[in-house]
């Protein structure tokens, strides 16, 4: 058949038209007579139904504002480009560790006096979650769910390797000697199981130190690397593959599944313990609801050893405005409403994870579905707590700590070099980033 | 005059939309980040004028010599072992064997899976415990390597993988090989010349125009790698895998250096052009094997 230039200009006037008549609609669910908020968060699944559910019944019981809630990947990143091209959302979800570089760019607004006058004052957080919301002296966020760092032990592999169930390692030498009543080899000598390993997940490569009273900054905000507390920590990490041999480490954790999977090398019991947060606990209701567990804190050093200060990272998801928000008051009113006690418990309940509040309502821990809440509060509430390092050039701090925590694993740098790379490295970008901002100053 | 001139300007009217396209998104684009790379511009403060700086940074900038030098070695052994795999396979599909389409339809059907998949897919296939690729190491009663984790063999494996997308220059090999004029090879078989001498010294030539093609679109690919690298060893171990296009995508959306992101694609389309030009000088020595 010929295709005539009639014809494919006909053939394109339909197809046009189709879209038009029968394409895609926008949200026909947007009433018209209420000030649209965009919402934009990262949680999808269970974690974003609960956060679904508290913006509808927030829709439902005014009728002047309407807030719409997007799940966005890679959120830190999106929601940046969407500041620098003028068209941010209305209210940001956001990790508190992306804070500092948000509020230096000049990225958001500030809440302090919004917070004020809702009545919201600093002293209803519990003390860690104060420095999260905060950077150089203004408060940039309301937090809504958080979680501390704890050390799940499957107890199941502990009986079969012949450990009493009981048995909770407080020190980085009980973790060790578990560790070699746990692991297992073949007949050949590659890895079967293992007691603990850095590397499953591995999610927090430079958190290591400060379970050896180590720190990542001073108090100028300069870079500690190779803080003594540090080169202990990664002589300890590299000790690993000296003692088990990289190769067969690499096969181990090759052959671990993906974390949110059914796979996932604890819920398999090859590995007996992981350090993780409390959503570990969805994945074990989801996947294996018989795994008998328990949760106790991160081992720390015998020199650093406290059981009434236990030491792990606490962290927290925030909301804020972004910089350009067309109606911040209303963004506020929506973010104020979420603070409500009441609702920050349900989607504490919903993660699975600890409240930030002070004060938890009466019954909270008791029906929380969570059995090892107490001890993630426990943590969280410790004066050891320690959040991410706050600085703007935290993105790039933590890409050279995996970098370097991926050379150390595979034996090619000692401790030492590890951290002087880390060290020289991020010297440099701090250096960087203060004459830059010194120039804008100037400027 | 008149109907000439009205039949310029509906000529005009239609390519209107990718002209404006063009311009919107090509180079305007493109004029911006050349100024962004002479400033120091995060990707939200106003960007202060710096002159050369980021051009002179990159000259002590470890990092990026080690991506440099990381995508070459990359570009060096995958472009040369595509480009013979897809001619070797397209001269086995040209014969009129009955299993030639078959074939070809595998060899093709690869480059209609998203990228993102098929890495996953390839995760699979060099895990060292449960892949695929091992598994046949292990029946031939070898060990297999930490395909992903090993400096070294993860580099090869993302070098391996490149050669899944090869249907493409397949498919542009085996047109280039139908257009060769039958009596051409006919009169040199008449002169002597054996099998091999007749593809490198007629064969060859002739398809020399497809070989730049695909030579040309495999360096682009080659030094714009991104997602598989990025999905299946995110740059490691230790920076082993960590190639230019990731760099800036770090530089730009998570170090939050846009001006320096901007220098560094300036810096890879010259690296680039100095790649395509070094691809047409070979492709010129082959015009002189006829």
């Amino acid at each position: 058949m010929e295709v005539t230039r009639r014809s494919a200009i006909g053939l394109m006037g339909a197809s046009a038209a189709g879209l038009v008549l029968f394409g895609p609609r926008a949200d026909d669910d947007v009433p018209t007579d209420r000030l649209v908020l965009n919402y934009w968060e990262k949680w999808t699944g269970f974690e974003g139904v609960a956060m679904r559910e508290l913006v509808d019944e927030f829709n439902r019981t005014q009728d002047r504002l309407f807030v719409r809630y997007l799940a966005v990947n890679s959120i830190n990143h999106k929601a940046m480009i969407s500041i620098a091209g003028g068209a941010p959302p209305d209210v940001i979800g956001l990790w508190s560790f992306n804070l500092p570089a948000y509020a230096e760019a000049g990225a958001l607004l500030p809440m302090d006096d919004l917070a004020a006058s809702a009545g919201l004052t600093p002293d209803r957080w519990i003390d860690s979650v104060r420095p999260l919301l905060r950077h150089e002296g203004r408060q940039w966020a309301m937090m809504t769910t958080c979680g501390s760092l704890a050390l799940y032990l499957n107890l199941d592999v502990l009986e079969s390797a012949g450990v009493d169930p009981a048995f909770e390692p407080r020190t980085i030498k009980e973790l060790d000697d578990l560790n070699d009543r746990v692991t297992l080899r073949s007949s050949r000598g590659s890895i079967q199981r293992m007691g603990f390993v850095h590397t499953e997940p591995g999610w927090w490569s430079w958190m290591w130190g400060f379970q050896f009273g180590g720190r990542l900054l001073n108090e100028s905000g300069d870079p500690t690397a190779t803080d003594a507390g540090n080169a202990d920590a990664y002589g300890w990490v590299r000790s690993y593959p000296d003692r088990f041999g990289a190769e067969k480490l690499l096969s181990f954790q090759s052959g671990n599944g993906f974390y949110g999977t059914a796979q996932n090398a604890f819920l398999q019991g090859r590995v007996a313990s992981v350090v993780q947060g409390p959503w570990l606990a969805n994945l074990i209701e989801v996947y294996a609801p018989n795994l008998r567990y328990r949760v106790v804190p991160v081992p720390v050093a015998e020199a650093v050893y406290d059981p009434d200060a236990p030491v792990g990272l606490f962290d927290g998801d925030v909301v804020v405005i972004p910089r350009g928000a067309a109606h911040p008051e209303a963004s506020f009113e929506f973010i104020a409403w979420l603070q409500n006690r009441a609702r920050l418990e349900r989607l504490a309940l919903a993660h699975r994870k600890n409240t930030p509040l002070r004060q938890a309502s009466a019954g909270f821990f008791e029906r929380h579905p969570n059995r090892s809440i107490r001890v993630h509060r426990r943590l969280a509430s410790s004066p050891r707590a320690f959040g991410v390092p706050r600085t703007r050039v935290w993105p790039r701090y933590e890409a050279e700590f995996d970098t370097s925590f991926e050379s150390l694993w595979i034996g090619r740098l000692s401790a030492d070099d590890m951290l002087a790379r880390v060290q020289t490295a991020i010297e440099q970008e701090t250096e960087f980033a203060r004459a830059r901002r010194g120039a804008r100053a100037d400027v | 005059m008149t109907s000439s001139r009205s039949s310029l300007w509906l000529r005009m009217l239609w390519v209107a939309p990718w002209m404006v396209g063009l311009a919107l998104f090509y180079a305007v684009p493109l004029a911006m980040s050349l100024f962004f790379s002479l400033t120091d511009a995060t990707m939200i403060e106003p960007p202060r004028f710096i002159g050369l700086d980021n051009y002179a940074a990159l000259a002590r900038d470890r990092v990026f010599w080690r991506c440099v030098a990381n995508t070459a070695i990359y570009a060096a052994v995958a472009i040369p072992l595509a480009m013979i795999l897809s001619l070797w396979l397209a001269a086995l599909l040209s014969t009129r064997h009955a299993l030639a389409k078959p074939v070809l339809l595998l060899v093709f059907a690869p480059t209609v899976v998203p990228l993102v998949a098929a890495s996953m897919i390839w995760l699979w296939i060099f895990n060292s415990d449960h892949g695929l690729l091992n598994m046949l190491f292990t029946a031939a009663g070898a060990t297999g390597p930490n395909w992903l984790t090993t400096h070294g063999w993860a580099m090869s494996a993302l070098i391996i993988m490149s050669l899944w997308s090869v249907g493409q220059s397949v498919v542009i090999y085996l047109a280039a090989l139908r257009d060769v004029p039958r009596p051409l090879i006919e009169s040199a078989s008449l002169e002597g010349l054996g099998r091999f001498r007749r593809f490198v010294h007629v064969v060859l030539p002739t398809i020399a125009p497809a070989i730049l093609f695909n030579a040309i679109i495999q360096t682009i690919t080659a030094w714009q790698v991104f997602a598989a690298p990025y999905i299946m060893t995110g740059g490691g171990p230790d920076r082993s895998t960590y190639f230019y296009s990731h760099y800036v995508y770090d530089q730009a959306f998570v170090f939050q250096h846009m001006g320096y992101a901007a220098t560094l694609g300036w810096v890879q389309c010259l690296l680039l052009a100095v790649c395509i030009g070094a691809v047409y000088l070979c492709w010129r020595r082959l015009g002189d094997l006829r």
